[in-house]
């Protein structure tokens, strides 16, 4: 029997189970062959799904590798029901023709000899001896999606160690290890190790002094308090959750433009300020826009969401960048409260952990309402999507509302304006298609009987031209025929010629510098009847004196040149009527030209004019659209503005609208980005292989069904509902991940080291009942985060001391046990905070744009368009907190990459802890650091002015808020008196250390310039012990 | 000067500290190089590390061309595509196809420039690149590239890191992370960029989800080569030897007080610190280079450009660098692309060239491996009018080369059908030329992973395969 795997369709599975049939007949034959399980079954199950359905990954909830499972199935059916293949879901999945189900999964079928093999063996009734593979009777719920239960404190034998209740599980753990806890630390150390936790910078000289002295025994429980009710605090752990939800004030890839979202980032301060409830913290931040009656702050949380990259570079389609921003709110959603990596399951099935393809598209439709947030065209992508206002200064309130009361009256006046300029419009496209059809010609007119009011000599010459010479006088009317056989006239063209006889040739007769005429009146009579004459267009006329000022009939106005003398002019005019006779037709003309100083025509032809006139100066594109029968809504807009365009009045008013826009934009409020749920919900649809056009499943709004359920709700299924569900009492991870990120940030490493994985392959926790005590501690408490924070602050295991016994090293060189309080070097923002306060620089203010602080030229490197400029910071906005500085992600502020921070392009849980030259290069050297430096100096040379070893001893405690030992002394002082030495031997050396101008530095200030240097850059300076 | 003496802690000091005790191993890190092999991976993450099995090359030295140049103008001969110029692209062609740009149905562009077959291996190049074609023999080209992004930002982070979204390590991280530094005073992996950076940003090195000290080290142009470099006014070199010895001796003090095996690190990497403020400087000072070399890159001591960074690739990797990774910006041309590229080729042409001989004639080149790549390719259809053509983007069939650490030069793997459009056999993807550089560099390209979010992350991701006939 051969069966070639590639034609292992329904036909070929029919073909099978055809065989199958003639197996089973009675007879001798049937019973050899009878299908050993252990030798022909088993193998096939260990060699080709025991990777995926075994010990270690049971996806789909199902292991091949015990009996019981096997045979009770995964989630989606019975796996094996004896002597009934067909209703066995293993042999269905193996013969499947459907991607997706058929079985394995990510590999070829299996041969038909395979799958024939399971089929006879569980038509023979699947005898599965006892003793092959595990006898596991289900699939293990692994720790984390098991609710957690507050624990009972366990037994210890140091029963006056503990402090709170987490110590009971810290000493259970170091007793079992037969440890010992370390002492607790110095008085000065554990200050300043809780303003380092607490508000991210160390206390004064004077602060530790005070408190040092403090014996009340509840001394510390106050300065606990004291430092959770600050309002630095909500600085100091904004950072981490900046962190997790990607907050940066550009748009990172290619046109990395600036974003406002800085009220989001004072809202997170604001929020952990006032110990918001993490449940309602979440709330806000995932459904704000969606809670009942939304105030402005709760709108500005949902910012978390919009925090995500987008590529706004030529080309891009904009569908794959919205698509890209839902699946980062998804992974990030799914990381942040639930510990979990849903980001495998994009493209297939979760390998390790129980979230299924449908499961993560199901969690994505929640997001998936959101509006496109790029516009533009192909080529011109813009960032936008919904904004809100954030609070004006009250005078702005006022000036921006006069601004909208006059930008309404400019849009009514501009409004009227189109309606009047509008009933033109029709006729306007007819002229246009007319001028087509019926092209202009001109023919010159035979003069006759030229007459001068005043005597002057009138002669026709051969071109028709009628020559005014001799009597000049200061005033005049001619009157001349004109003659043509046209017998459709409707234009006139009126010629002023030059001459040689005229004064300085022409076209007037006034003088030979300055020979202008002006014709205040120009009429047409044929027979009795005057003709109408419009719409005049001359080739110049002088300013207040318009070509169709000779014929409105009024000779107070007229017609004039000045200063375009000596050349030749013209004026066409448009008969009202057109002129139709089947005989010739002879016109009288009249010139009145009363304006005196012989300001006369000197040369004078006329021309009739047939067919229409051409619509001079439009553009051949407007002629087409013009000319078409029918034009779509775009058409039709291009045409209508072109009309506009050339409507003077219209277009003054426009300008007078924009110039008030403009006004208004320059004081518009500060926005921040929010999350808007579209009116017409998106459909989903699952995307095979992950691929943004290969659309699978539609999809409807749903969580992983291993989770917790969520309620119906009458309100429909929206991102509301998914926030509650995240931060509800049943959901077993929210708590957990928590309280372990807080952890980790006290204490260097999570319960569960892996903060980011709580799955299967995430790690273990050290102490898992230690966990769920803490998450069900905060879950009782109001989910208060200061409450979780101050009991770890007040443990014995925090007060501990961190220094390293050799035991510990080698017992425990990651310090799991916690034996001892770990050191951590600060992040990069607690660095910048800490020296700053060290050296009297720091600026407490708080929230708004963000701040620039001094960096090397040529960081920012403009990629794509106009990128923003690195405006630095002057005065106090140079000293603020790390958290204001600017963040744009192409090119963070590099004194901040140096110590590990990201580049906030995606949601990072925990940032590496790396020890290098360039970080040292950057304490030693970077200029920012070098203000502090001699700001630093400066404060301690005026101390103890001539006592140096008691301005070392301030200066070493201002910097590690304790006292140093003698030999510490001793070394700076030794460095301080070869540097006083060498200065004054070197003055140049000096005048550049301190700078040219300060002629009055003595060695001394320069020496303190090296100490500051070497006190800023210690190991213990830049440590949390 | 007494810098070593300070450096280094006495047996004496060692012993004192015994009862405090940090472990021996950790202060034995103190005492010289020798000591690094014993130290545990936690303590010093660039400990130069053995590889999978025998490596071909050592260094990389990696050049991306950012903008993506035309494969149809360097590397590609299509006489069809010629005779097609100003021809409509065939309808199911154009339909076949996003792209990023042309929106009509364009005409067919073939290449304005004349191509010719170099050396003995017959290995075909353009007019615009008569220094590099002269070593035909050296250079394996894969006319099969293909990608899955056509944009560049997307394209960039795809070709960097194996991933077309932020977040992941770059392949000079990977490099690093997996074989660690073979050089105690620089970095192991230094970019260089050459005009602006690419839209992806410095993420281009980023280090993504590795720990921050795999991340590429820019040594700039402007300003100090390395971020920070120079000592502040008036602090001359001797007075920095006198500042980081008082720090170490306070650390070391601070060392023995609380046994923290960082502080010793940290102790360590201000001495590194200090040395570099001599090794970049002598690194990026090129006035020691012969008339000769600098004739041959076009180069002259202090002025920047990528020439001068293909002379420093050189040094660089004569100093024991591991990556190498240069950017050289302005090969997007949508529009012009005769005269563009050909301004192009001619400020690239002759240093690459350079490079690949100077690696040679050194007896580098058999242990460094040279790449010349992009983010994608361009289009065989024109963009805009024919009088000012240019080229759009295209990801589905490019080209890039090789050279030096065991690649079996004038190779040509895969071929493109008459237009230059399509891939017609053996197609290289991203993730096959990723596992074809770790596997040079004696790595298995699956077994290079890092756990995160409960997964193991690789540079190829869940594909990729050495492509065979690229390895001599």
């Amino acid at each position: 029997m051969v069966v070639n795997g590639h034609f292992m369709n329904r036909t070929g599975r029919l073909f099978l189970l055809l065989l199958g049939v003639l197996w089973i007949t009675p007879g001798s034959a049937a019973q050899e062959q009878d299908v050993d399980f252990e030798k022909d079954v088993w193998p096939v199950f260990q060699s080709q799904c025991i990777s995926c359905h075994g010990p270690d990954a049971h996806e789909g909830q199902l292991r091949l590798d015990a009996r019981a499972i096997a045979f009770k199935g995964g989630t989606t059916g019975s796996g094996i029901v004896s002597k009934k293949p067909d209703a066995s879901e293993i042999y269905l999945r193996l013969v499947s023709d459907q991607p997706g189900k058929r079985m394995p999964a990510e590999s070829d079928p299996l041969s038909p000899e395979q799958i024939e093999l399971v089929r006879r063996w569980i038509e023979q009734g699947a005898n599965w001896p006892d003793g092959i593979g595990s006898d596991a009777v289900e699939v293990e719920r692994h720790w984390s999606y098991v609710p957690p239960i507050r624990p009972m404190l366990p037994e210890v034998q140091h029963t006056q160690w503990p402090q709170n209740s987490l110590d009971y599980f810290i000493l259970r753990k170091l007793e079992e290890h037969d440890l010992r806890s370390s002492a607790p630390a110095g008085k000065e150390r554990l200050i300043r190790r809780l303003y380092l936790d607490l508000l991210g910078y160390p206390p004064t000289v004077e602060q530790v002094a005070a408190l040092v002295k403090d014996d009340a025994p509840d001394a510390y429980d106050k300065l606990v308090d004291d430092l959770l009710a600050s309002p630095q605090y909500g600085i100091r752990w904004a950072r981490p959750w900046l962190d997790l939800a990607r907050y940066a004030d550009s748009n990172g890839y290619q046109a990395d433009q600036y974003r406002n979202v800085w009220p989001y980032r004072d809202w997170v301060i604001n929020a952990l300020n006032r110990d918001m409830p993490f449940d309602q913290f979440t709330i806000e931040q995932i459904a704000g826009d969606l809670l009942d009656n939304p105030t402005r702050e709760q709108q500005i949380a949902t910012g978390f969401h919009r925090l995500t990259t987008l590529n706004v570079e030529g080309g891009t389609d904009p569908e794959l960048s919205r698509l890209n921003q839902v699946f980062d709110r998804v992974n990030t959603t799914a990381t942040v409260w639930l510990g979990t990596t849903m980001e495998c399951s994009q493209c297939h099935n979760h390998k390790y952990d129980p979230f299924s393809q449908k499961e993560y598209y199901e969690l994505l439709a929640y997001f998936n309402n959101t509006p496109l947030e790029v516009n533009g065209a192909s080529s011109a992508f813009n960032f936008y999507g919904p904004t809100i206002d954030v609070e004006r200064s009250f005078a702005d309130q006022r000036k921006w509302a006069g601004l909208n009361e006059q930008r309404a009256e400019k849009q009514t006046a501009l409004d009227a304006i189109q309606a009047k300029i509008d009933e033109g419009y029709g006729a306007w496209v007819k002229s246009i298609v007319e001028s087509q059809v019926d092209a202009t010609q001109w023919f010159v007119m035979d003069a006759a009987n030229p007459l001068s009011a005043k005597g002057a000599t009138l002669r026709i010459l051969e071109d028709q031209s009628v020559l005014s010479t001799g009597e000049n006088p200061d005033k005049d009317v001619y009157q001349i025929e004109f003659r043509t056989d046209q017998q459709r006239i409707t234009g006139i063209k009126l010629e002023a010629l030059t001459h040689p006889d005229l004064p300085g040739t022409g076209p007037g007769r006034y003088t030979a510098e300055r020979p202008n005429f002006v014709l205040q009146e120009f009429t047409l009579h044929h027979g009795e009847r005057q003709l109408e004459l419009t719409d005049g267009i001359a080739d110049y006329s002088q300013p207040n004196f318009d070509v169709n000022k000779a014929v409105d009939g009024d000779e107070g106005t007229a017609w004039a040149i000045a200063s375009e003398f000596f050349k030749p002019h013209q004026a066409e005019f448009l008969l009202a009527q057109p002129l139709e006779s089947e005989e010739p037709v002879t016109l009288k003309a009249t010139f009145v030209m009363n304006y005196g100083g012989s300001r006369v025509l000197g040369r004078i032809r006329l021309s009739a004019m047939t067919g229409s006139r051409p619509t001079s100066k439009v553009p051949q594109r407007m002629v087409k659209l013009a000319s078409k029968q029918e034009r779509n809504e775009k058409e039709e807009k291009e045409l209508h503005d072109f009309y506009l365009s050339r409507q003077p009045e219209y277009q003054k008013a426009k300008k007078t609208l924009a110039a008030v826009e403009k006004d208004l934009t320059a004081l518009r409020a500060p926005t921040a980005l929010v999350m808007q749920e579209m009116e017409q919900p998106r459909k989903t649809h699952m995307l095979i292989r992950g691929e943004y056009k290969n659309h699978g499943e539609l999809v409807s709004p749903g969580i992983p069904s291993i989770l917790h359920s969520l309620p119906a709700d009458e309100r429909g299924a929206n991102r509301l509902n998914l926030a509650e569900w995240l931060v509800s009492r049943e959901n077993p991870l929210v708590a957990r991940v928590t309280v372990n990120r807080w952890w980790a940030e006290f204490f260097g490493r999570g319960i569960v080291a892996t903060e980011e994985d709580f799955g299967s392959q995430g790690e273990w926790p050290t102490h898992p009942q230690l966990l769920d005590w803490l998450a069900v501690e905060l879950m009782e408490n109001d989910w208060s985060m200061k409450h979780i924070h101050r009991l770890i602050v007040t443990s014995a295991t925090y007060r501990q001391d961190s220094s390293i016994r050799e035991q510990l090293l080698e017992v425990d060189p990651t310090n799991k046990l916690l034996a001892r309080m770990p050191r951590l070097r600060m992040s990069a923002e607690g660095i910048r905070d800490t020296l700053l306060q060290i050296s009297g620089l720091l600026e407490l203010q708080m929230g708004g744009e963000p701040v620039y602080p001094p960096q090397p030229a040529g960081i920012w490197r403009h990629v794509g368009r106009n990128a923003p400029k690195y405006k630095t910071s002057t005065e106090t906005n140079r000293y603020r907190r790390g958290i204001y500085v600017i963040w744009r992600r192409s090119a963070p502020y590099p004194s901040f990459t140096v110590f590990d921070a990201p580049d906030r392009t995606s949601c990072v849980v925990n940032r590496s802890r790396t020890n290098t030259p360039l970080q040292a290069l950057t304490l030693l050297n970077d200029p920012m650091y070098w203000e502090m430096t001699k700001a630093l100096a400066r404060h301690v040379e005026k101390s103890h002015p001539g006592d140096l070893r008691q301005q070392i001893v301030y200066a070493f405690t201002r910097t590690v808020s304790r006292h140093p030992s003698e030999r510490e002394i001793d070394i700076l002082a030794e460095l301080y008196e070869e540097t006083v030495e060498r200065l004054i031997e070197r003055p140049a050396d000096l005048a550049e250390l301190v700078g040219h101008e300060d002629k009055s530095a003595s060695a001394e200030s320069g020496a303190w310039y090296y100490l500051s240097n070497v006190l800023l850059n210690l190991d213990e300076t830049i440590t949390r012990n | 000067m007494d810098s070593n003496l300070n450096l280094e802690l006495t047996r004496r000091e060692l012993f004192r500290t015994g009862g405090m005790g940090l472990g021996a191993s950790a202060l034995m890190s103190l005492l010289g190089r020798d000591a690094f092999a014993a130290e545990p991976a936690f303590l010093n993450p660039l400990r130069a590390r053995r590889s999978d099995y025998p490596a071909r090359a050592k260094s990389v030295i990696y050049i991306h061309m950012i903008g993506a140049p035309s494969q149809l103008d360097l590397y590609v001969d299509k006489p069809r595509l010629r005779e097609m110029t100003g021809e409509l692209c065939p309808e199911d062609l154009f339909n076949s196809q996003q792209f990023a740009f042309i929106r009509s149905r364009p005409k067919m562009y073939g290449s304005p420039f004349t191509f010719r077959q170099y050396g003995e291996s017959g290995q075909t190049f353009s007019e615009l690149l008569p220094e590099i074609s002269s070593l035909a023999d050296d250079i394996a080209v894969i006319e099969s590239m293909h990608g899955e992004q056509i944009n560049h930002s997307p394209a960039q982070l795809f070709m960097q890191t194996g991933f077309g979204r932020f977040g992941r390590p770059c392949m000079g991280s990977w490099v690093s992370y997996g074989l660690g530094s073979e050089n105690d005073n620089l970095p192991s992996f230094v970019v260089m960029v050459t005009g602006n950076v690419g839209g992806a940003g410095n993420s281009m090195w980023g280090s993504g989800f590795l720990p921050s000290i795999y991340q590429g080290v820019e040594f700039r142009a402007v300003g100090d080569p390395v971020l920070f470099l120079s000592n502040p006014k008036g602090i001359k070199a001797g007075d920095r030897r006198r500042i980081v010895n008082t720090i170490n001796q306070l650390n070391r003090e601070q060392l023995v007080d609380v046994g923290d095996p960082e502080i010793a690190t940290r102790i360590g990497q201000y001495e590194m610190a200090f040395k570099m403020q001599t090794s970049v400087p002598d690194l990026m000072d090129t006035s020691g280079e012969t008339e000769a070399t600098h004739a041959m890159y076009g180069t002259s001591p202090g002025k920047a450009g990528f020439a001068n960074n293909c002379l420093l690739a050189r040094r660089l990797v004569e100093r024991g660098v591991r990556f190498v990774q240069l950017f050289d910006q302005g090969w997007d041309h949508h529009s012009g692309i005769a005269k563009s590229i050909r301004n192009k080729a001619k400020t690239s042409d002759k240093p690459i060239a350079a490079l690949l001989k100077d690696l040679k004639q050194r007896g580098l080149l058999d242990e460094t491996l040279v790449i010349c790549g992009s983010e994608f390719g361009r289009t065989p259809m024109v963009q805009g009018d024919l009088k000012n053509a240019g080229r759009d983007h295209h990801k589905d069939c490019f080209s890039i080369w090789m050279a030096g650490g065991g690649i079996r030069g004038g190779v040509r793997v895969g071929e493109s059908d008459d237009l230059g459009f399509s891939i017609t056999k053996d197609p290289v993807s991203v993730h096959d030329f990723h596992a074809t550089v770790l596997h040079l560099l004696g790595m298995d390209h699956t077994a290079l992973t890092y756990k995160y979010q409960g997964r193991q992350f690789r540079l190829t991701d869940i594909a990729g395969n050495p492509v065979q006939p690229l390895l001599a």
